[in-house]
């Protein structure tokens, strides 16, 4: 059981190592969905949208661990 | 023949994955097998493969009951995570953030890993070790079919032949191997894989771009870019804290 709950663990961190940036993705992607499926924006500015979103957050993630703690 | 070529790439892009991961897969096993011999090192690899086959053939086959279009998203996101993670990493080694990928320490560190485990666990040694073999082969295998059914499923699979050949970087060095590890190869790998995931979540929400497979070059630029400039950041983020 144990090691079921560590293969779990590691499969996920395959995935969500990093809890922030994973979430921004999330609601990028969730926003991008809305805002061309419900509020009728055109498909090309939503792929835009996600594409310039997730450069953003991956400078911005690169930059935030990059950043020294405060001690 | 013709049919051949249209499928080669992406044949070639799932052999290479499976190589890049079985190759991780390998030091892990190999340290195991150094420390307590090669007995419970192949009884942990075959008790892996064989979880591992049970898995797929179990799981495979309810692939097809989950719609197209929820298929493409969810592989998407997931990709768009991976490969997010990749291109990160690849940038903070690149500033010297977080040191280079190195077999060598991985090795070292699953042997004293090995060592310090039985000795806790007050385990016989051989025991740990086939445990040790038997979720590396599991958990790299699962990658493999992961990237395989992206492979298959996402964009990468898609008609034309410059999105199936955009694909190889990624899964041909992820980091890993020994020419992968200089600093720009490592970046431009990361920077090529996320010409696919890019394109994922934007397939499942019916995003078409123009010049279709063809963006996917633009794509790279554009990683690669972001890549360097976030490693750039990174470097100067660093310097300040030590200066």
């Amino acid at each position: 059981m144990a090691m079921l709950k560590e293969l779990a663990a590691e499969l996920i961190g395959m995935f969500f190592a990093e809890k922030r940036l994973t979430l921004e993705v999330l609601a990028l992607v969730a926003v991008t969905g809305l805002l061309v499926d419900f509020v009728g924006l055109d498909a090309l500015v939503g792929g835009v949208i996600l594409l310039f979103g997730s450069l953003g957050l991956l400078i911005a993630s690169v930059c935030q661990a990059a950043r020294p703690r405060p001690s | 023949m013709g049919s051949w070529l249209a499928v080669a790439p992406a044949v070639t892009a799932a052999f290479l994955a499976s190589i890049v991961e079985a190759v991780e897969a390998f030091t892990i096993v190999l340290a195991a097998a150094t420390l307590r011999g090669w007995p419970p090192a192949a009884l942990g690899t075959t008790a892996g493969l064989a979880l591992l086959a049970a898995i797929v053939l179990l799981l495979g086959p309810l692939l097809d009951r989950v719609p197209i279009h929820l298929l493409q998203l969810a592989i998407g996101i997931l990709l768009l995570l991976f490969g997010l993670g990749w291109l990160r990493r690849a940038s903070l080694r690149a500033a010297g953030i977080i040191p280079l990928h190195d077999e060598d320490a991985i090795f070292a560190s699953e042997a004293a890993d090995l060592a310090e485990q039985a000795n806790r666990q007050r385990r016989s040694l051989g025991w740990a070790a086939g445990i040790t073999a038997l979720k590396a082969v599991l958990l790299e295998g699962v990658e493999v079919v992961f990237i395989v059914i992206a492979v298959g499923a996402g964009p990468a699979s898609g008609r034309s032949l410059p999105a199936r050949w955009c694909s190889l970087p990624e899964l041909s060095s992820t980091g890993r191997c020994r020419a992968s590890r200089r600093i720009l190869s490592n970046l431009a790998s990361a920077s090529c894989c996320r010409l696919s995931e890019c394109f994922g979540p934007g397939k499942g929400l019916g995003i078409a771009w123009p010049g279709q497979d063809l963006a996917l070059l633009l794509f790279a630029a554009l990683f690669l870019g972001a890549g360097l400039i976030g490693s750039g950041f990174a470097r100067k983020l660093a310097a300040v804290e030590f200066a």
